[in-house]
């Protein structure tokens, strides 16, 4: 179905322990995943899924130790990441597959104007006047809505407002026009009206740039709007994935299904919303079987020692749920 | 849709001006107008929403309520009682009636204290004064949040932070308050915690009878969970309405961009409608909205709009609406 070069990321049984004193926490437990060329795949859960830790495995940005890369791989157009020289990944990494952060405060430097700062984007990986550099940096404020962009330029990150920092986020991350943008629960630290702004921003340099975007949010409205396909993640582990509009219309999981029936909504005024019982399980203690069995709702014995194999439901589909899988099944029967 | 009985909490023309000082000399600049004639009224067990972006303060009209700190103008009856006159000794038997939950359940509980120490407080306050019978209310309280009996003895480390946000609930009930201030009380957990505390917090009004007044961003928990809602915008009100009301028809400008950002998971593929950015230039005379709103008219740019009655309950602070 996919032309092999169609692939642009490809993440193959990844797991990511964290070794401290205590038990290993398994924050990524296997983690098969992929993006195309010029895809918005959302990758969503909690706290805790191991969503982050995915990325910055991506991007080679785990601290080792504690973390561990104890199996997999990662294949970016055709390279394997994980082998791949420590000089080779700088230059591949914010020129090729760049990285926006959630608190854009946190992650601009206070000390500097942001025309440095993206203007340093720029250098980093080409070798361009200084002349060039302040022209391309106008473009790219230009490019991500910052009004007045000769003037914006000289400011420091405090004379900023939210929105606006995430923009100039937004443009270092675009400086060297990248293949691949990761996006880490951006807009969480934003108001809703400036949510919306960045989300467009987002969509629409996407389709000037042909860049691909992996979205990590736990926001399943983000999701709902930005996402061609969605990777549903819960301890360390895809429970879900799918084209958007099926995740949301005909959820196979019984997390997925948890968490979409958890949501208040206007719809759901004066009826009670379904609790989800328990917690998030801490990556070091992890039940055995299915990861969400202590918490679900359709439980059966197995459910308790055996991982649940991937069922597949066409149109790239599938969940990790036998038991779901079985009973579609057999109403699938009944029908015939 | 309620009798017109004495609202539970009834505020007036509240305003909140904190100075910006400036220079070596820290004279006094100018004001930030945080809240400026806010009018607002809860219902016996009822939930009032309080809607708004960050920086309209909404927060601070909770703060306000509960006195921690002063109002600039403007009244605040409980339950019929004028509380802004009141000094300290006379206002402390009235902070059990209203309390409050807090958006961090990290911060918000003493980390050196145990849940029971936490709550006991509260309890001593209560006027329980007995050891044993402090224990016994501790549990029922525990009990109320859906905590198990043992946590009493632990700390707050070793919870999650949906248990945390439990305990402080179960702090706020001690007292037995007939009002809760909730700020943000669910924004900084996990989605799937959060339906168990909307839960929680709805059982507890059906059986206690509390009123609520419920501060967040979070418009879709807002639509479900509170019976009228106010939306703010830069220190004032700018729509009341019903629930319902506001939800199906916003009249106000901000209001419908505001409803409009809402991603909805219903929207598969939803293209955002964008505003331009929420500047910080200083309010305008006219209407705080400004030339935000695409029907800006002169009348606008002279004088803020005051509130126009458009339908049972639905009052809205815009020229165009009339």
């Amino acid at each position: 179905m996919d032309q092999p070069n169609d692939i642009l990321l490809s993440v193959e049984n990844l797991q990511v322990h964290f070794i401290g004193d205590g038990p290993v926490a398994r924050a990524v437990d296997g983690v098969d995943f992929h993006i195309r060329r010029q895809e918005t795949v959302c990758i969503v859960g909690e706290s805790g899924c191991g969503k982050t830790v995915t990325a910055l495995a991506i991007l080679g940005l785990l601290k080792q130790p504690p973390a561990s890369i104890a199996g997999g791989r990662i294949t970016f157009d055709g390279r394997s990441l994980l082998d791949m020289p420590q000089d080779e990944l700088r230059a591949l990494r914010g020129k090729r597959i760049a990285m926006v952060f959630q608190e854009p405060m946190t992650s601009l430097n206070p000390v500097f104007t942001i025309g440095d700062q993206i203007g340093e984007a720029v250098l980093v990986h080409e070798r361009v006047s200084a002349e060039e550099t302040r022209r391309r940096t106008t473009q790219l404020l230009d490019d991500v809505g910052i009004v007045d962009p000769q003037h914006r330029m000289g400011d420091y990150p405090h004379q900023l407002s939210g929105g606006q920092r995430q923009r100039v986020m937004i443009a270092m991350a675009l400086a060297c026009e990248p293949d691949l943008i990761i996006a880490d629960e951006p807009t969480t630290a934003l108001d809703v009206t400036v949510q919306a702004q960045i989300l467009s921003l987002l969509k629409n340099l996407k389709q000037k740039k042909n860049m691909a975007i992996q979205y990590i949010t736990h926001d399943l409205g983000v999701v709902a709007a930005i996402a061609d396909r969605v990777y549903v993640m819960y301890a360390g582990v895809v429970v879900e994935q799918g084209p958007t509009g099926i995740i949301f219309g005909n959820a196979r999981h019984p997390y997925t299904i948890a968490l979409l029936n958890a949501l208040p909504t206007k719809k759901k005024r004066g009826l009670r919303l379904y609790n989800i019982p328990g917690n998030v399980p801490h990556p070091a203690y992890r039940p055995n079987g299915c990861p969400f069995h202590p918490r679900c709702q359709y439980r059966e014995p197995p459910c308790e020692n055996a991982f649940p194999a991937l069922c597949s439901y066409g149109e790239g589909h599938n969940a990790r749920c036998p038991i779901l899988f079985a009973a579609h099944g057999r109403t699938q029967e009944a029908r015939a | 849709m309620t009798a017109p009985a004495t609202p539970l909490l009834r505020i007036a023309a509240l305003k909140k001006y904190f100075p910006v000082r400036r220079g070596m000399l820290q004279r006094v600049g100018g004001y930030v107008r945080a809240v400026d004639g806010v009018d607002l009224e809860i219902q016996p067990r009822q939930t009032l929403g309080l809607v708004g972006e960050s920086g309209c303060g909404k927060s601070t009209v909770a703060r306000l309520i509960l006195r921690l700190l002063d109002p600039d103008g403007g009244t605040v009856q409980f339950d019929g009682r004028e509380i802004t006159a009141l000094n300290e000794r006379e206002f402390k038997p009235l902070r059990k009636q209203i309390q409050m939950i807090f958006q961090d359940p990290y911060s918000s509980l003493n980390p050196r204290m145990t849940v029971a120490q936490s709550i006991c407080d509260g309890v001593r306050m209560a006027g329980i004064k007995d050891k044993s019978d402090q224990r016994e209310r501790i549990q029922q309280l525990l009990n109320m949040v859906g905590m198990p009996a043992a946590s009493a003895g632990r700390y707050p480390h070793e919870f999650s932070g949906g248990q945390r946000q439990r305990v402080g609930i179960a702090r706020a009930l001690s007292v037995s308050p007939q009002l809760i201030l909730c700020d943000e009380p669910i924004s900084a957990l996990d989605v799937s915690i959060q339906a168990q505390i909307i839960n929680l917090l709805k059982d507890l009004q059906e059986e206690l009878g509390l009123s609520y007044l419920f501060i967040s961003h979070d418009l879709n928990v807002v639509s479900y969970i509170c019976d009228h809602v106010c939306v703010m915008y830069r220190g004032r009100i700018v729509e009341s309405a019903p629930a319902i009301a506001l939800f199906d028809h916003p009249c106000h400008p901000y209001t419908l961009n505001l409803l409009a950002a809402v991603p909805e998971t219903t929207e598969v593929g939803w293209s955002p409608q964008v505003g331009a950015e929420w500047d910080r230039a200083p309010l305008p005379d006219g209407c705080a909205f400004g030339d935000q709103c695409p029907d800006y008219t002169e009348d606008c740019k002279h004088e803020p709009a005051a509130m126009v009655k458009v339908g049972d309950h639905h009052y809205v602070r815009c020229w165009n609406a009339a």
